[in-house]
């Protein structure tokens, strides 16, 4: 029987390295510049909130900052579901003072593109949320309990690695910064129609994030980013989603799908580079939404 | 059922304990039962299928010793191969050769009207045909004799680690360890814990972390620049290394434990020097197997430079379609043929070439590497697409080299996770060249509890845990 004794020696190791391992990481989540880690470990507010998906990223804030003189923080993610935005909002309003004003991308209204898988990635962040614990355990108890089993599990995410990343060094100018390609350009026409997925429940939720948001002081802007101008006739069922948004919320939906035109100012279809996101912040001011 | 899943946690929870308790036949049936419960997860209806090859196989295996004369050895071979062969042609290849036909005949014109037939394939179907098959080769050629016992029979066909993903084993090999119960060995259990571990790293570390880029890349890859698609193919070739050696690492580790030895089916194949080194490091089990029942009563290299080439060729078409009911593996294959044709006759030329150069023996060596490695990228790639317009995208986006910058890397999180994965794997693999970490593991039980420490902690740092199966299950 002693010759077992290595087996519990390895557990024993493997749970202490984990408890170790994990102190650091989350030390280091703590310490983060990454925007979340600053909504859970900073009280300092800010007077403009942008909320989207990866399209959210095109909210530039060095360039807003500098043009409108108010401070910014930004919570979109690549792919952010409304399941997620909305705790993380709810937790921004209630951790900080409320911002002068809420603006967000409707487009992360779509069950088909956003990933609701995104919600375990913020693992690491449960511990200092109740909203996103809850939520985590509704939908992936199985990440949950083991993210409490193993620490270092809990951080096993890209969501860490950008965490990581900015560990040093701010996040606000996170941008997808590229030119489209020629032949993104050329295939435009052959591209498939998109289709904005959304149900009556996040339309709910959305209400609910709206009207806590508006209970706090907080002014909310509800948008469609930029698209690349030849896409946007791909996009079938925008005119209905901005009613269904504006009949849920009570809030007109401003479109500024159009409002970038040149071509050297996208990425991609659907995402503005820095040059189109500067673009995009000089006609945000000039129409009264960032003011 | 599936090695990493919860469900095979609780199987392994309940088999190990019974199995150690109980001795001869009550343990063979337990080892049969669990074969067949692990099979039967996945579709229960299937058994049927390893218990016709299983049956069928035995009797006619048991036949054949009966049986002295030639001709009618031959018979019943013959039979047990149209069996064998039918059920894997009917379940894999029926809609494939029927679909081929259908085209080939457009292409003279005519509209047939003919409906292909909505068959599942069995999983794992082609590793206990090959299996079951090379018993009765052998029997037929008097290399082993029948199996007396048809519950060891049935146990070695089904038996439970390497059912659906192989590594294939031998009748000769394998049947004979059924002969004896063996004992609980704490040095098996420390020597295949350590194999485990080391295979669900591959797997759920490496291969899972890559495997979301590789199918963005290979579902449509025109719509990524250039640098995407080269990512996408170098990510492919460690996942499926990772994938499939994983498996077979958990398989040989899982038999250890119970005290079996399989035959390695892997040894760091992307560090050979040319492709009949590649072929002894890849798949062992499979390039043995088409070695000596297809290459070498072919003919193999003894009847001259013509018929070596077509021989070879015509084992490596085999091995392609092997793998899938897809002309891409067919192409795959094709061109592992041309490689080793294009070595029997470039090889030589080459290494003079090499040697006028005057380059240092470990450059020389890094050179062959890159090459062998080089071509073997460019098979994957048809083996990974699902149609040759998939593989021609991404062939000819790479070559363009339009947006071939590191601006254009998209995901780069998920790249750089798995660059540094990949590279912690090449260090371990390179590493193990001098420092043998398993036999270090089994001396030093220090070493042994950091090592094995170490595995679990980067499986949970690093590891995915929701994409499922493994590639080779669905050949």
């Amino acid at each position: 029987m002693k010759k077992a004794y290595w087996i519990f020696a390895v557990f024993a190791v493997a749970f202490l390295g984990d408890r170790i391992g994990g102190f650091v990481l989350s030390k280091i989540t703590k310490e983060s510049q990454f925007r979340y880690s600053r909504l859970y470990g900073s009280s300092e507010g800010a007077d403009v909130l942008f909320v989207g998906n990866s399209r959210g990223l095109s909210f530039y804030q060095p360039y807003c900052e500098e043009k409108t003189g108010l401070t910014t923080a930004n919570l979109s993610y690549n792919g952010m579901p409304i399941d997620l935005a909305v705790p993380l909002v709810m937790d921004y309003l209630d951790r900080h003072q409320p911002p002068k004003v809420l603006v967000m991308d409707i487009s992360l209204l779509d069950s088909v593109r956003m990933d609701n898988k995104l919600v375990f990635q913020f693992n690491h962040y449960s511990p200092n949320s109740e909203r996103l614990s809850h939520l985590l355990k509704a939908d992936f108890p199985n990440d949950y309990y083991a993210g409490r089993l193993s620490h270092l599990y809990r951080h096993n995410s890209e969501v860490f690695q950008r965490t990581f990343f900015y560990w040093k060094k701010s996040d606000k100018d996170w941008l997808l910064d590229r030119v489209i390609s020629a032949s993104m350009v050329d295939d435009v026409d052959t591209q498939k129609a998109l289709r904005f997925h959304y149900s009556p429940k996040m339309l709910e939720k959305l209400d609910e994030m709206v009207k806590y948001a508006q209970q706090k002081g907080t002014r909310v802007e509800l948008l469609v980013n930029p698209y690349f101008p030849a896409f946007v006739t791909k996009i079938e069922n925008m005119d209905s989603l901005k009613i269904d948004v504006s009949k849920a919320t009570g809030i007109s939906v401003r479109d500024f799908s159009n409002a970038v035109q040149e071509t050297e100012a996208f990425g991609d279809y659907q995402h503005v580079n820095k040059v189109g996101a500067m673009r995009y912040i000089d006609r945000l001011i000039a129409e009264g939404v960032l003011k | 059922m599936i090695f990493n899943s919860l469900t095979f946690l609780a199987f392994i929870a309940i088999f190990l304990p019974l199995y150690f308790a109980l001795k001869g036949k009550a343990r063979l049936l337990l080892s049969l039962t669990a074969s067949y419960i692990f099979y039967g997860w996945w579709d229960w209806r299937f058994l049927s299928l390893i218990a016709i090859s299983t049956l069928v196989d035995y009797y006619l295996g048991l036949s054949m010793e009966r049986e002295n004369e030639e001709k009618g050895r031959r018979k019943l071979l013959i039979i047990s191969m149209v069996l064998n062969l039918g059920f894997l042609g009917f379940f894999k290849y029926f809609n494939f050769f029927t679909d081929s036909f259908v085209s080939m005949l457009q292409g003279f014109g005519m509209n047939p009207s003919v409906h292909t037939l909505k068959i599942i394939l069995p999983v794992g179907i082609s590793f206990y045909t090959f299996q079951s098959m090379s018993y009765t080769i052998d029997v037929y050629r008097k290399h082993i004799q029948a199996e007396k016992s048809l519950l060891r029979f049935s146990t070695f066909v089904a038996f439970w680690p390497q059912l659906v993903a192989g590594p294939i084993v031998r009748a000769a090999d394998f049947l004979p360890q059924f002969q004896k119960d063996h004992d609980f060995n704490w040095d098996r259990i420390v020597s295949g814990t350590g194999r485990i571990l080391w295979g669900f790293f591959k797997k759920c570390v490496v291969a899972d972390s890559l495997a979301p880029f590789v199918d963005q890349i290979f579902a449509e890859p025109n719509g990524f620049a250039s640098v995407n698609l080269l990512i996408g193919v170098i990510f492919y070739s460690f996942q499926i290394y990772c994938d499939f050696s994983g498996y077979s690492d958990i398989a040989i580790g899982f038999a250890r434990i119970l005290g079996y030895d399989f035959n390695e089916n892997f040894r760091k194949p992307y560090f050979s020097q040319n492709f009949s080194e590649f072929w002894s490091r890849w798949h062992i089990s499979l390039s043995s197997w088409l070695r000596d029942y297809l290459y070498i009563p072919l003919g193999g290299n003894r009847a001259g430079k013509l018929a070596t080439y077509k021989n070879n060729m015509l084992t490596m078409l085999l091995g392609g379609l092997w793998h899938g009911a897809n002309w891409t593996f067919v192409f795959w294959g094709f061109l592992h043929g041309m490689y080793l044709i294009g070595q029997r006759q470039l090889g030589k030329p080459f290494g003079s070439m090499m040697n006028g150069l005057r380059f240092p023996k470990g450059l020389k060596i890094g050179v062959n590497i890159a090459l062998t490695y080089f071509f073997t990228c460019l098979a994957w790639v048809f083996f990974r697409s699902p149609n040759f317009a998939t593989a021609m995208d991404v062939i000819t986006g790479i070559a363009d080299l339009e947006g071939f910058g590191f601006v254009n890397v998209m995901n780069k999180f998920t790249v750089m996770k798995g660059v540094l994965l990949i590279g912690i794997l090449l260090v371990i693999e390179v590493s193990d060249l001098r420092m043998r970490w398993n036999s270090l593991a089994f001396r030093n039980p220090l070493f042994r509890i950091a090592a094995y420490a170490v595995l679990l902690l980067l499986i949970a740092f690093f590891g995915s845990f929701g994409s499922g199966a493994f590639i080779y299950f669905q050949f």
